[in-house]
């Protein structure tokens, strides 16, 4: 932990710590457009832009709405196409045997053979046999062999020339046959699932257009092919899931190279990114152009259909990218410990795990006969929604959407559902209803594990506890009140404690409120005005939360403004009693003074004997010590010194009593009053006594304070004699109680030739009181 | 003619003691005239304008500072310009209470608690020009012309306006020539302070400093003077800011 104070001359040296950052608007602090680029892209713009700036944004943001409303449109024009494309009004599901069964229907004519299968379907002089049919319910991307998906490409060649034309007759397994008339679906017609995943398309699309346009950079620009490919990705599905079967020509072909350059471009994308942020590597060039290279390479091959066990290929090298991923994000983190790292390399691993559950469980369920193809084609599209759902979250992670964040989490803990379903059906050999139960339990426990580790990961399991928080806020706010220039460094100590962050500055920037900066590895805490000076104090710039593992989070943002504002609330709570106390002191002391003082001086003046009267003055005296410790609070040593010898000195003149007067300490301390009455009363009464008592000429006072060992000792060259046999009345027994509240201890002795000699010793004067 | 000397003083058994205070130490016939309360205090002393032309003014006041209708340095003010000694009694020893006192034109002051015998004594010594300062407030002295009116700065400040009539009312005349002496100390005047604030006797200062017994207490006495001087210029400058002058 750093505590230090960042002179402005020295802060732009910050810079070269931060690759990537060319912002003019760079001063060494974070400005609005310096921040981040994945940061600022999410709304922070407008108020603060210089008129160049906004020049610029007033271009990106016409040329972001061209973009946003030229995906209204390829939306609309998408769901226009599937409403015309033909349909048969039926239902059908696949049975236990993998064939196709007519589950419901509004036609009429079919009515009548719900429940039964379909073997074939004739229109015109088009005739297709459905020997293979379940084939075609699937995505020809998530088709693992070659020739298996040669085979459905026919096959949905045939079916689409049969719904090609007006008048279908579908064939049933018992022999009878139904006419059905394909018609175009209609708006109603399609899907609910059709409309969430356009949606969420759209939604990624605006993203993907939003970040680069926001503040355009080489990591922007990659972020955005990988949003757009899985926009992609997701719009393919949509459309997949309009068809019952027979999907149209140009898709059938074209269906497995697309899907599969989209994952691999994702994955090459994915390599680049992490090459560039959060800090740019060493070499990123060359290994972002090796990745794109192998991709684009089997991506031609791919589309070609020059390749053997394409799906394989296309699986196996998302998974080396995604490791290779995961490696440059912990060599980035080593090479500077920047948080967004270790975030992105948890969510590396949790995407390539999911990807690789959902490769092997596919493998292992397509060499048995009848397998749920359904649940194959659901696992794929969860993982892509999980993945969607992470892109979307990736820019905003600094702003904690928490409701991203637990879809993100469901949608992963599906993906492992459906792939763990699919595992134990293959493997197993378990019955669907037993592997599902199964496998929705493993993912609840999994789930749960994880989002409570999750959770613990971002709020910190090393957080204060509450307790230690509370106390730590009522340390620091006595301390901020005794000295309010502290206030810096006592708040900077408090958010040391709170996030462990591997740096902690005070910068001269003004914030209004807590903020979060630099992609959420940085977090700018305005000082607050504790003291009740008016001069702003700058901020606390905090960095790299606990060690570099945490990102900041809004929440945290929120936290530390409540407990600014906690602290603000303690100083002036603290405040307030102290000046009632002291005001009720005062109140207390001049009440003291003034009634009994004065009655006690009218007792003085009309005392009948000299003894009498010295003892009315005592009590008097001993009155104004007491309540001039109530009026005040500290007294310095040095400056209780001199009154204690002028007054010690006036009275002992007035009883021609010479003093020698010897003062020594080591530390000009703070007397509380505690220790200036006692002490006061002490002096007062010992050299009362002598000059009552001994009868001396000369009074020897020797005050010593050394490392807090304090030695007083009075002697003088009277008549006294054998002070072990004295009776202590009020005056020494008074000087006994004081010394030993104090934890001290007083002698008196005989001292040659003549006179006593009175030692008081307090070991550690201010380790008490 | 019989020197006239005023006691103001609420409580009647210290009032009788303090005249026999005055009476013990001085040897002149005296009248002494007393006061219960700030109110007969004025009536005592009559109209103010023309007190300095007046035949036969107080020659020294005793001013208690915590009088029943009010404070006692309300008639210290009121009698700045008034050609007489003025002293605060009070039980009070602090600075809180007595360097206000100061401010407002007291000439020393008496602890009421302290003995007769060493009462006659201050109270001669301040007559005779020796007033006692305790280090609480030549401490606060200290601060007071460090960050005081003046500041180091004096000399540009422009002319202050100082009251001429009080002026003339002094016994000793003030450094005419150059008036804003009144705002800061002379490095003597500084040292002397300096070693009272610490407890140090005027004994010991003078052996400290290498000089006389009396040129320490004339720095006393300067000091003193200033410290009323420039709070009445302070006072004055606030009120010709303020359009009341």
């Amino acid at each position: 932990m750093v505590h230090e104070v960042t002179d402005p001359a020295r802060s732009p040296g910050l810079n070269t710590i931060w690759p990537g950052r060319t912002s003019p608007t760079w001063t060494g602090y974070p400005s609005q457009l310096g921040d981040s680029g994945l940061d600022s892209g999410a709304g922070e713009r407008g108020a603060e832009q210089a008129p160049p700036a906004a020049r610029w944004m007033g271009w990106r943001l016409r040329l972001l709405f061209t973009l946003a409303l030229l995906g209204c449109i390829g939306l609309y024009l998408l769901i226009r196409a599937m409403t015309m494309a033909p349909h048969i009004a039926a239902l059908w599901r696949i049975d236990a045997q993998g064939r196709i069964e007519l589950a419901a229907s509004n036609d009429p004519a079919l009515h009548a053979h719900v429940g039964q299968t379909l073997r074939g379907a004739t229109g015109g002089d088009a005739v297709v046999v459905l020997s293979d049919a379940p084939a075609l319910q699937r995505s020809p991307r998530w088709i693992i062999d070659d020739a298996q998906r040669a085979r459905q490409r026919v096959l949905h060649e045939q079916v689409g020339a049969v719904l090609a034309h007006p008048e279908v007759t579908l064939s049933f397994a018992d022999g009878s046959s139904a006419e059905s008339q394909p018609r175009p679906r209609g708006l109603l017609g399609l899907p609910i699932l059709f409309w969430l995943l356009s949606a969420f398309a759209l939604g990624l699309y605006l993203v993907a257009m939003v970040v680069p346009l926001a503040n355009p950079s080489g990591r922007n620009l990659v972020y955005a092919v990988m949003a757009l490919c899985q926009c992609g990705n997701l719009l393919a599905i949509a459309v997949e899931c309009v068809f019952d079967f027979g999907l149209p020509a140009p898709l059938v072909r074209w269906d497995m190279p697309m899907r599969a350059a989209l994952d691999l471009f994702t994955a090459a994308a994915m390599v680049n990114a992490v090459c560039l942020h959060p800090r740019r590597l060493p070499g990123s060039g060359w290994i972002a152009l090796a990745a794109w290279v192998l991709v684009l390479t089997l991506v031609g091959g791919i589309a070609a259909d020059a390749l053997v066990n394409a799906w394989w290929q296309t699986q196996i090298a998302v998974i080396g990218l995604g490791l290779v991923a995961i490696g440059l994000l912990s060599w980035s983190h080593q090479i500077e410990p920047h948080p967004f790292a270790i975030v992105l390399r948890r969510f590396a691993v949790v995407t390539v795990v999911t990807w690789t559950l959902l490769t092997t469980a596919l493998a292992a369920a397509d060499r048995l006969p009848g397998l749920p193809y359904n649940i194959a084609d659901v696992g794929s599209l969860v993982w892509y929604v999980f993945l969607g759902s992470l892109l979307l979250l990736v820019p905003f992670l600094a702003r904690s959407q928490d409701f991203m964040r637990e879809f993100s989490l469901l949608a992963a803990i599906s993906t492992v559902a459906t792939s763990l379903d699919l595992l134990f059906v293959s493997v197993f050999s378990l019955g669907q209803f037993a592997s599902l139960t199964l496998s929705l339990f493993v993912s609840l426990a999994v789930y749960s594990g994880v989002r409570q580790w999750i959770l613990n990961q971002l709020l910190g399991s090393s957080m204060l506890t509450t307790e230690r928080m509370f106390e730590q806020l009522y340390r620091i706010a006595r301390e901020v009140e005794a000295q309010p220039e502290r206030t810096p460094a006592l708040l900077s100590q408090l958010l040391g404690d709170l996030f462990e962050p591997l740096e902690l500055n005070v910068v001269e920037r003004r914030t209004a409120k807590t903020r979060v900066a630099r992609d959420g590895s940085a977090m700018l805490v305005p000082v607050p005005l504790l003291g009740g000076e008016t001069t702003p104090r700058g901020s606390v710039m905090v960095r790299f939360a606990q060690r570099g593992r945490r990102l900041f989070t809004s929440e945290d943002a929120r936290l530390t403004d409540r407990i600014v504002e906690q602290l603000r609330r303690a100083v002036h709570f603290d405040k307030a009693v102290e000046q009632g106390r002291s005001e009720e002191r005062l109140r207390l002391a001049q009440d003291l003074h003034d009634d009994i003082g004065a009655r006690l001086l009218t007792l003085m003046y009309k005392a009948q004997s000299p003894e009498m009267e010295d003892y009315v003055r005592h009590t008097l005296q001993d009155l104004k010590t007491l309540t001039r410790g109530l009026a005040a609070s500290n007294h310095r040593l040095s400056h209780a010194a001199a009154e204690w010898k002028t007054d010690l000195a006036h009275r002992l003149t007035a009883a021609h009593v010479d003093l020698t007067w010897t003062f020594v300490f080591d530390e000009d301390i703070l007397l509380t009053v505690v220790h200036w009455s006692a002490l006061t009363r002490i002096l007062r009464e010992l050299v009362s006594n002598a000059i009552a008592h001994s009868q001396a000429r000369t009074l020897d006072i020797d005050f010593r304070l050394e490392s807090d060992r304090l030695e007083l000792n009075i002697t003088d060259d009277g008549v006294g004699r054998n002070p072990r046999a004295w009776s202590h009345g009020l005056g020494l027994g008074g000087v006994r109680k004081r010394v030993k509240q104090l934890g001290g201890q007083v002698e008196w002795r005989e001292v040659a030739p003549h006179g006593i000699s009175c030692r008081v010793i307090i070991r550690h004067l201010l380790a008490r009181g | 003619m019989p020197v006239k000397v005023l006691i103001v003083e609420d409580n009647p058994v210290a009032r009788s003691f303090l005249s026999r205070v005055v009476r013990e130490s001085f040897s002149d016939a005296l009248v002494i005239t007393e006061a219960r309360d700030l109110e007969t205090a004025r009536r005592q002393i009559g109209p103010l304008r023309d007190a300095a032309q007046a035949l036969d003014p107080f020659k020294l006041i005793l001013v208690d500072l915590e009088l029943p209708d009010g404070n006692g340095m309300e008639l210290l003010t009121e009698l700045g310009a008034y050609p007489a000694t003025k002293i605060v009694t009070t039980l009070y020893s602090d600075d809180d209470h007595l360097f206000p006192a100061l401010q407002c034109g007291a000439d020393g002051y008496l602890l009421k608690e302290d003995r007769f015998e060493v009462l006659v004594e201050e109270l001669q010594k301040i007559v005779r020009g020796q007033p006692p300062l305790s280090p609480a407030i030549a401490r606060r002295l200290l601060t007071h012309f460090r960050h005081g009116p003046g500041g180091g700065s004096a000399p540009n400040s422009g002319p202050v306006p100082l009251v001429s009539g009080f002026q003339s009312s002094r016994p000793v005349p003030m450094g005419r020539g150059a008036p804003l002496d009144h705002e800061r100390l002379t490095p003597r005047e500084s040292e002397v302070l300096t070693y009272l604030s610490k407890g140090f006797t005027i004994k010991e200062i003078a052996n400290l400093m290498g000089i006389k017994w009396f040129t320490v207490n004339d720095h006393i006495k300067s000091i003193y003077k200033k410290l009323n001087v420039s709070s009445r210029a302070e006072a004055a400058v606030l009120a010709s800011k303020q359009g009341l002058v």
